[in-house]
Parts: structure tokens; C-alpha cells; sequence
């Protein structure tokens, strides 16, 4: 496994948004994270790229293990050497992730040099290349532009090349299209599939987009409050969900067949940290819900096949 | 940007004729005029008219403005009622000393003062942080006169490294900067501080970060360069301080400059002199905030765009 994450959790004060979370991503393989806001999504993201110091949260237990190597607890330094060289992550709003007063250009070289340790001009050469692979016209005049001068669909194929410059093989993608017009949006994970099945990068796409998921993903994570509810390969998701908040999840997905008026939506909201129900964290808005539920916390139970649920219902189905 | 430039240079035209306006009728409407300093005692009616003819203060407010005005086209400035000299004289022997220490205490509140906001910013919450946030509080709050006080006392009296007042050489400048930067130094460290602590937070920053970068080069290659522009904005409304803002100091240190001539020109209802010395500073101010805005233009690719 390139990346395996084993009971992670999250620590901000005294309240843990994100626990016992175990997933794992091979070389050239998509993993899905699913999840409404406030999921522990981001912060998951946040946490294997080490920069959750950096929004007062820590690690509190389980394992970041990234080719073999664990994360958890390694100095800043060496993490530092990790950061944008051999892991790279792509933000969500490419309208504020680029540094609005710096040329594009440099903006991508920093990785390459940095962590490649190319000269200004070798750098500049990759970048220039980089910029071609992602279908950016005419690299050459837009290297010298300023951010503002360029379109979200272009600023977010920007955003990929600098995290491509120094050369990665696990890319996090936090929520990449979520900001772009939805023509862009097709367009964008299609690069990142790409740039998977070229490369053999090993891809964490978080989401909270169920379309983007059918059309990307090799297997799904979903995330409720924290913590991974379930674990499946992608066919077998959206065949046969298994987790109550999975199965509501894809009811929620729009169809054309479906008749005028009838939106689904989940009853209830994400509890905050501060407020988390005892037992399963769903089980206010489960409709499956049995007394079990309201007391006894499930664990996630990753199976041979690499499936897993973390439900009581779903466990004795 | 070179013609953003001419149209703010053409908006200094109406600017400067309110300014005259304003500098013109505010010294006249002091109780008061020039000619009680130029009377001997038991002086005549008679004579006291003949002086008001002499220079002109016996005709309509209006009149001596535009008389005023006219010769100020021309390049005049006037001559001083009470020193006989002329208006451009006076402030061209006084102007050096004002231009030394205003841009010696500018450089040095500016360099300073973005110092410790970057120290400030990039050890936020520690105790380093809280030692210059203390300093910033007390720098804004004391007065520099009174500091320009304490530093003699213990500078040029009990330890005699430098001159108690005066302004001869480099070793008489020390004090006088360091008095009258103080306060300029909280407001470019407070600034600093802030501006960097909020760009800190916007997600490029988060990028970086996530690129592997250094933090110090995130710091200062990065960070700083959005944290100038508020920077540069109240630098500019201090270019115009430079020249007339150090008056208490100038004082203080018995040092010649703007600040005392006006002061002195004040004090005798020198309406020329006086005229002339707030029309500097007034164009001082205008033409500090115009760099600032120039600067700004230039150092934000948006603003150079649209303004272009």
C-alpha cells in the first residue's frame, strides 16, 4: 500500500472531530472520501500532509503510514521534504490558492526546484511541459500571467501542475471541483483520472459530490462525524450501499426519472463536534435505528475484500 | 501607469487651490494681526495705519487673497512681515533640518517598525510576540517629547555620548530620530503585524505550505509582500508628517526646522510666513499620499491592470 491510515485520530482542544478513521490507497488507484461538510474530510486531507499544526489541531493516535514509513510523529523537517515532493495535495477554491501578486509561472517552478532541486531554467522548461500535459493553451504566454488573469477552470489545471512539479505519487485532491462551473468540473476529474492511469499516481479524491464519485473512483470512503462509516469498492457502493447513511446518501442523487418535487434529502443535521450523540453518530437521523444504536458505538470491520461497516443493522443483516 | 500617474498629477490642481483657500483664511481668522509686533509702545493710530497700507492689511480679505494668490503663481511666496526676508528663504534655510530628521526618523520608524511586525506575526501567541506587542502599546502611548526628555537625561547629560540639543553633525540626529520614530514604529509594527497574521490565514498561504516550502521563505518572500500594501498606505499619510510633524521634538532638541518657523511665525501672526509654511506641509501631505498610491498601483498586479 502506498498510503494506509490506521485508526487516525484528530485532536483540536478537547474535542476529537475526526477518530478511528482507517483507510488505505494503493499506486493507481482512486480512493473516494465522501461526506457531508463537516465530515472530517479536509481535516483527513489536512492531517496526512502534517499541516495540522498549522490549524491548532494534532494528532492523537493511530498511524499516517506513507510507502512503509510512518508520519505520525516525524520532525517537521523530514515532513517538510514529503510536503509537495513525493505527496502533493490540490486545494478546493482555486481562486484563493494561488498567490494573487506572484507571476503563474513561478508559482509552479517552487516544487520543482525545491524538492527536484532543478535550476531556474530546467524548472521553468518542466513547468512549461506540465503545463502542456493539462491542456493549458499556449503555456508559454500564460507562465508570465498574473492569477487574475485567468479563468477557475485555468487557475484549478494551475493548481494540479504545481502539485505535479515535484514529481508525486500521491496526489490528495480536497474537494477539486466543488468551486468550478460544472462543464469545468467534468473536465478536471477527467485529468485527474488521467493523470492516474498515465502516471500511476495514487489519488485521494474528496468529495461530496456522489457523480463525481461514479465517474472517478476505484473505492469509496464515506465519512459522518468523523469517523468511516463505510469502506467499499465503487460498484458495490452504489449497488448495494450497506451503511444506512450510504444508502441515503444515493437516494439523494438526482435522477431524470424521477418525478417533479420529489428531492430527497437527509432529515436532520451533522451534529457538531461538541454535540456528538452516544452510540453511532448517525443514529438521530438513521431510520433504521434499533435501541443497540443509541448506546454501543460499531466499529469499522474491514473485511478480507477490503469492504467494510461500521453499522449494527447492517452487521446483523 | 504612467497615466494614471498624469491624471492624479491634474487632480492636484483643484486640491491645491482648496488648500490655499483653507491656509489663506484660517490665519486670519485669529484675533490678532502682525502689526502689534511691530509697534513700539505709545505708538499713534496714524502710525499703526501706515503700516497696515504699508503691507497691504488694509484692504478687503478677498483682495489680499488674490494679491497673494498672484504673486504665489508667479513662484513668489511673499516676505515676512517681521523678519523683512523672504518667504522662500526662510523656509529653504529651515528646510534641510526638517527633510534630515523627518526622513532619517521615517526610514527608521519604517525599517523597525516592519521588523518587529514580522517577528511579531511569525511568533504569534509566544512570548516573543507578547514583548513586542508590549513595546507596540507603549510606543503608541508615550509621548515623544517626553521621551526626547528621558533620552537627554540619560544619554547626552549622565552618560555624554552625544550633544544635548543642537544640530550639528550625524551624533546630534540620534536622539532626535529615535524620539520623534517611536510612534512611528508602533504604527508600522502594529500594522505589520496584523496584516501578516490575516494574509497567514487566506489559503495560498495553506499551498505553500503544502509545497514543502520553508516558513521563513513563505514569510518574507510571500506573506510580507501582501502584508505592504496597508503598509505603504499609512507610510504615505506619514511622507507628509516628515516635514512638519517632529515640531515638540524640534523644540525639545533646540533644533532649527518648518516646525519652529511656523511655530514662531504663529506666535507673531506672521500671515505670509505662516501662509507659506502650511502650504509646504499641506503639499507634503498631498504629494505623500500621491507616492503612496503610485507605490500601491504598482505593487498590486490588479490595481496596475485596472489602473493602467
Amino acid at each position: 500500500m502506498l498510503l494506509d491510515l490506521e485508526m487516525l485520530r484528530i485532536r483540536f482542544g478537547a474535542f476529537s472531530p475526526v477518530d478511528q478513521v482507517t483507510l488505505s490507497v494503493d499506486r493507481g488507484e482512486i480512493l473516494g472520501i465522501v461526506g457531508e461538510s463537516g465530515s472530517g474530510k479536509s481535516l483527513t486531507a489536512t492531517a496526512i500532509m502534517g499541516l495540522l499544526p498549522r490549524i491548532g489541531g494534532q494528532i492523537a493516535a493511530g498511524n499516517i503510514r506513507f510507502d512503509g514509513t510512518d508520519l505520525v510523529g516525524m520532525p517537521e523537517r523530514q515532513l517538510r521534504r514529503l510536503r509537495g515532493g513525493r505527496i502533493a495535495l490540490i486545494t478546493q477554491n482555486p481562486m484563493t490558492s494561488l498567490d494573487s501578486m506572484m507571476r503563474i509561472g513561478p508559482q509552479i517552478d517552487q516544487a520543482a526546484r525545491l524538492h527536484l532541486g532543478l535550476s531556474r531554467s530546467a524548472a521553468r522548461a518542466r513547468s512549461l511541459e506540465l503545463m502542456a500535459d493539462l491542456r493549458i493553451p499556449d503555456p508559454a504566454s500564460v507562465y508570465d500571467l498574473f492569477p487574475h488573469q485567468l479563468s477557475g477552470g485555468m487557475k484549478q489545471r494551475i493548481v494540479i501542475a504545481m502539485a505535479l512539479a515535484g514529481d508525486p505519487e500521491l496526489l490528495i485532491a480536497d474537494e477539486p471541483t466543488t468551486a468550478l462551473d460544472v462543464t469545468v468540473q467534468a473536465q478536471i476529474v477527467q485529468i485527474l483520472v488521467d493523470l492516474v492511469r498515465q502516471r500511476g499516481l495514487g489519488l485521494i479524491l474528496i468529495t461530496h459530490d456522489m457523480g463525481v464519485v461514479a465517474q472517478a473512483c476505484d473505492r469509496v470512503a464515506v465519512m459522518y462525524c468523523g469517523r468511516v462509516v463505510e469502506l467499499a469498492q465503487v460498484d458495490a457502493l452504489f449497488e448495494h450501499p450497506r451503511h444506512p447513511y450510504t444508502q441515503a446518501l444515493i437516494r439523494c442523487i438526482p435522477r431524470h426519472d424521477m418525478a417533479k418535487g420529489t428531492m430527497s434529502a437527509i432529515p436532520g443535521v451533522v451534529p457538531s463536534a461538541a454535540a456528538q450523540p452516544p452510540g453511532c453518530r448517525f443514529n438521530p437521523r438513521c431510520a433504521l435505528v434499533a435501541d443497540r444504536c443509541r448506546v454501543e458505538t460499531p466499529e469499522l470491520r474491514v473485511g478480507t475484500s477490503g469492504n467494510g461497516v461500521a453499522c449494527h443493522v447492517a452487521e446483523a443483516a | 501607469m504612467i497615466g494614471f500617474t498624469l491624471r492624479r498629477l491634474v487632480l492636484l490642481l483643484p486640491v491645491f487651490l482648496v488648500v490655499s483657500l483653507v491656509v489663506f483664511f484660517i490665519i486670519h481668522l485669529v484675533p490678532g494681526d502682525p502689526i502689534d509686533n511691530l509697534l513700539r509702545a505709545g505708538s499713534t493710530p496714524e502710525q499703526r495705519l501706515q503700516i497696515a497700507a504699508k503691507y497691504g492689511l488694509d484692504r478687503s480679505l478677498i483682495e489680499q487673497y488674490v494679491t497673494w494668490m498672484g504673486r504665489l503663481l508667479t513662484g513668489d511666496l511673499g516676505t515676512s512681515i517681521i523678519q523683512g526676508r523672504p518667504v522662500s528663504a526662510l523656509i529653504a534655510r529651515n528646510l534641510p533640518y526638517s527633510l534630515e530628521l523627518g526622513v532619517a526618523a521615517l526610514l527608521f520608524s519604517t525599517l523597525t517598525g516592519i521588523a518587529a511586525g514580522v517577528i511579531a506575526a511569525s511568533y504569534q501567541g509566544t512570548r516573543v510576540d507578547d514583548t513586542i506587542t508590549g513595546f507596540i502599546l507603549l510606543g503608541s502611548t508615550v509621548p515623544s517629547f517626553w521621551l526626547g526628555l528621558m533620552l537627554i537625561l540619560v544619554f547626552a547629560v549622565w552618560l555624554g555620548w552625544v550633544p544635548v540639543s543642537g544640530a550639528r553633525g550625524w551624533s546630534s540626529l540620534i536622539l532626535p530620530v529615535i524620539a520623534a520614530g517611536l510612534g512611528g514604529i508602533a504604527l508600522v509594527a502594529r500594522v505589520t503585524r496584523i496584516a501578516m497574521i490575516e494574509t497567514s490565514r487566506q489559503d495560498f498561504v495553506m499551498l505553500l505550505h503544502a509545497k514543502g516550502l520553508p516558513p521563513f521563505i513563505i514569510q518574507l518572500r510571500h506573506v510580507l509582500r501582501h502584508a505592504m500594501v496597508p503598509v505603504v498606505t499609512i507610510l504615505s499619510l506619514r511622507i507628509g508628517w516628515v516635514l512638519g510633524g517632529a515640531v515638540t521634538i524640534e523644540y525639545v532638541f533646540a533644533r532649527p526646522g518648518l516646525g519652529s518657523l511656523l511655530i514662531r511665525a504663529l506666535n507673531q501672526r506672521d500671515y505670509p510666513l505662516v501662509q507659506g509654511c502650511l502650504l509646504m506641509l499641506a503639499m507634503a501631505v498631498i504629494i505623500g499620499a500621491l507616492i503612496g498610491d503610485i507605490v500601491q498601483a504598482a505593487m498590486d498586479p490588479r490595481q496596475r491592470e485596472a489602473r493602467a
